[in-house]
C-alpha cells in the first residue's frame, strides 16, 4: 500500500496543479478556446473527466470491480469523446492500476507469475485480436455489442458467488506440468494457506474468450477474471484477485499498442483518467472498512445495466 | 526463503525480481506522466497541434482525427528530437512508456527463468515478449 501511495501521487498532482492554474486563467480560456462538444471549453471536459474518474475510482475499490469496466460504459454515454478514445483511456487506466498494486501482491506471493503467466500469454494474442476487431467495426455496432456485454457483467456480478479457500483434492496435469501451486501468509487468520488448481485448459480457454472481450471494449477484465480463477480453477479468492491484476497488466499493455498505432489514445483524455481513477482507488481503499461494500456492490451493479442500457440505446441509435 | 528480518518470504526469485522491475519502472513511467501532462497543458512547451483543436475534434474516430489532424500514433512522437520537445509529445510518449512497462518486467522474468533453467516458463516468458513485441512493433495494425 505504501508502494500504491508512493506511485499514485504525481499523476493526479499534476492535473489538480493543472486545472487549478487553468481555473485562476479561466475567463481568458473561456474566451480563447474553440468549442469542443456545446459550447463547453475543453478544460472544463478535462476536468470533469478527472473528477468524475475519481469518483468511479472510489466506487471500484467498494464494489470490488475494476475500473475499466465502469469507466467505459458511463464516459462513453456522458461525455463528449468519441468511443475509440474512452476504450484507449479504459485500457491505459485498467494497466496503470494493475501495475501500480503489483510490486507489494507480488512480494507477498498473492499475485503469482506462474498461475498467471500462461493465461495471459493466450488472453494477449486474444486482446490484440479484440482490438483490431473492435477499432475496425462501426462505432454504433460497437457500442451496442457494448451495451449487451456490460449488461451481461452486471449479471455475472449478481449470480457469481465467491469462494475464499476453494478445494481442489486433484490438481490437473497440465497444471502439474506447468509447476502451478503456492503458498501465502494469511494476515487475516494468521495461517499459511497452501494453494493448487484444476481445469486449467477450460481456464486458459476462457481467458482467451476474455483477452478478446477486454480488447475489443477497452475494459479491465477483473470482472471475468476473477471468476475463472477462483470458482472455476480453484483458486484462493486472493490469490485470484491478485493474479487478476498481473494478467491484465500484461493483456492491457498488449491492446494498448493497438490502440496507440491507430491514434486511438489522447493523452488530454487519457492522463485525466489514469490521474482520478488512481487518487480515487486510494480514497476508497482506506474507506473500504467503513462502508456497506454489499450496498455499494449493489449501487454499481444499478449504474452498470443503467450504462448498459444507455450504450445499448445509443447503439441502437435511440 | 526468509528476508533481512529473517521473516519467511513468499515470493520465489523470479517474482520478486518482477516486482522489483515493476516498482521502479511504475514510480518512473507515473512521475514522467505527471510531468509530461504539465507540461502539455500549461503548453510549457510549444505543441505540435494545439489542445483546442484536438478537443474541437475529439467527437471524430480516431481514423477521421488522425486523416484531419496527424496527431501522434505509435512510436511518431520519437521522429526526431525537435519533435520531442513539444509538450504533446512528451505527454504522448509518456504514455507509450506505460505501455512499454511490462515488456521490461517480462524480460527481468527471462532472464531469472534462464538462470534457473527453467525451460518451459523461459519459453512462455519468451513467447509473451515476442507477442508485445509484435504489438509494439505495429506490424499488426499496418497489415490490418
Amino acid at each position: 500500500m505504501k508502494v500504491f501511495q508512493n506511485i499514485s501521487w504525481p499523476v493526479p498532482a499534476a492535473i489538480v496543479a493543472g486545472a487549478s492554474l487553468m481555473l485562476l486563467q479561466a475567463t481568458p480560456l473561456l474566451a480563447a478556446a474553440p468549442q469542443a462538444a456545446g459550447d463547453t471549453a475543453w478544460w472544463v471536459w478535462v476536468l470533469a473527466l478527472f473528477l468524475f474518474s475519481f469518483l468511479l475510482g472510489i466506487v471500484a475499490v467498494l464494489a470490488g470491480v475494476g475500473g475499466g469496466v465502469l469507466f467505459v460504459p458511463i464516459v462513453s454515454g456522458f461525455f463528449p469523446f468519441h468511443l475509440d478514445y474512452v476504450r484507449g483511456a479504459g485500457l491505459l487506466v485498467a494497466l496503470a492500476g494493475a501495475l501500480s498494486a503489483g510490486p507489494p501482491l507480488m512480494r507477498k506471493g498473492l499475485a503469482d507469475l506462474k498461475l498467471g503467466l500462461p493465461m495471459a500469454l493466450v488472453g494477449s494474442v486474444s486482446s490484440i485480436a479484440g482490438a483490431l476487431v473492435g477499432l475496425a467495426m462501426p462505432a454504433q455496432n460497437v457500442q451496442l455489442l457494448l451495451g449487451i456485454v456490460i449488461i451481461s457483467i452486471a449479471g455475472i456480478m449478481i449470480k457469481s458467488g465467491r469462494s475464499g479457500y476453494p478445494e481442489v483434492s486433484q490438481p490437473d496435469r497440465l497444471s502439474q506440468m506447468l509447476g502451478i501451486s503456492g503458498l501465502y501468509y494469511e494476515e487475516f487468520g494468521q495461517h499459511e494457506v497452501f494453494w493448487q488448481v484444476h481445469r486449467t485448459p477450460q481456464g486458459i480457454a476462457l481467458f482467451f474468450v476474455i483477452g478478446f472481450i477486454g480488447g475489443m471494449f477497452g475494459l479491465g477484465a477483473g470482472f471475468a477474471n476473477v471468476p475463472v480463477f477462483n470458482l472455476l480453477m480453484g483458486v484462493p479468492l486472493k490469490v485470484a484477485v491478485a493474479t487478476s491484476g498481473l494478467v491484465l497488466s500484461i493483456n492491457g499493455s498488449a491492446a494498448a499498442w493497438v490502440y496507440l498505432f491507430k491514434g486511438a489514445v489522447l493523452p488530454l483524455i487519457a492522463v485525466p483518467s489514469i490521474g482520478g481513477m488512481m487518487l480515487g482507488s486510494k480514497i476508497g481503499a482506506k474507506l473500504l472498512p467503513k462502508v456497506n461494500s454489499r450496498t455499494i456492490r449493489m449501487l454499481v451493479i444499478t449504474i452498470l445495466v443503467l450504462s448498459g442500457l444507455r450504450s445499448l440505446m445509443k447503439g441502437l441509435g435511440i | 526463503m526468509t528476508d533481512k528480518k529473517g521473516e519467511k518470504i513468499y515470493a520465489d526469485r523470479v517474482q520478486l525480481a518482477y516486482a522489483k522491475t515493476l516498482d521502479i519502472v511504475a514510480h518512473a513511467v507515473m512521475l514522467v506522466i505527471g510531468a509530461g501532462y504539465l507540461l502539455y497543458i500549461m503548453q510549457l512547451l510549444p505543441l505540435s497541434v494545439p489542445i483546442e483543436t484536438v478537443a474541437g475534434n475529439w467527437q471524430l474516430s480516431s481514423s477521421e482525427l488522425q486523416a484531419k489532424l496527424h496527431l501522434f500514433s505509435g512510436w511518431s512522437c520519437f521522429a526526431s528530437l525537435p519533435l520531442l520537445l513539444h509538450g504533446d509529445a512528451v505527454s504522448y510518449a509518456s504514455v507509450v512508456m506505460l505501455s512499454m512497462a511490462t515488456i521490461l518486467c517480462l524480460a527481468t522474468a527471462v532472464i531469472v527463468f534462464f538462470r534457473e533453467k527453467n525451460h518451459l516458463f523461459l519459453m512462455i516468458a519468451i513467447l509473451q515478449v515476442v507477442v508485445l513485441l509484435v504489438a509494439a512493433s505495429g506490424v499488426m495494425t499496418q497489415s490490418h
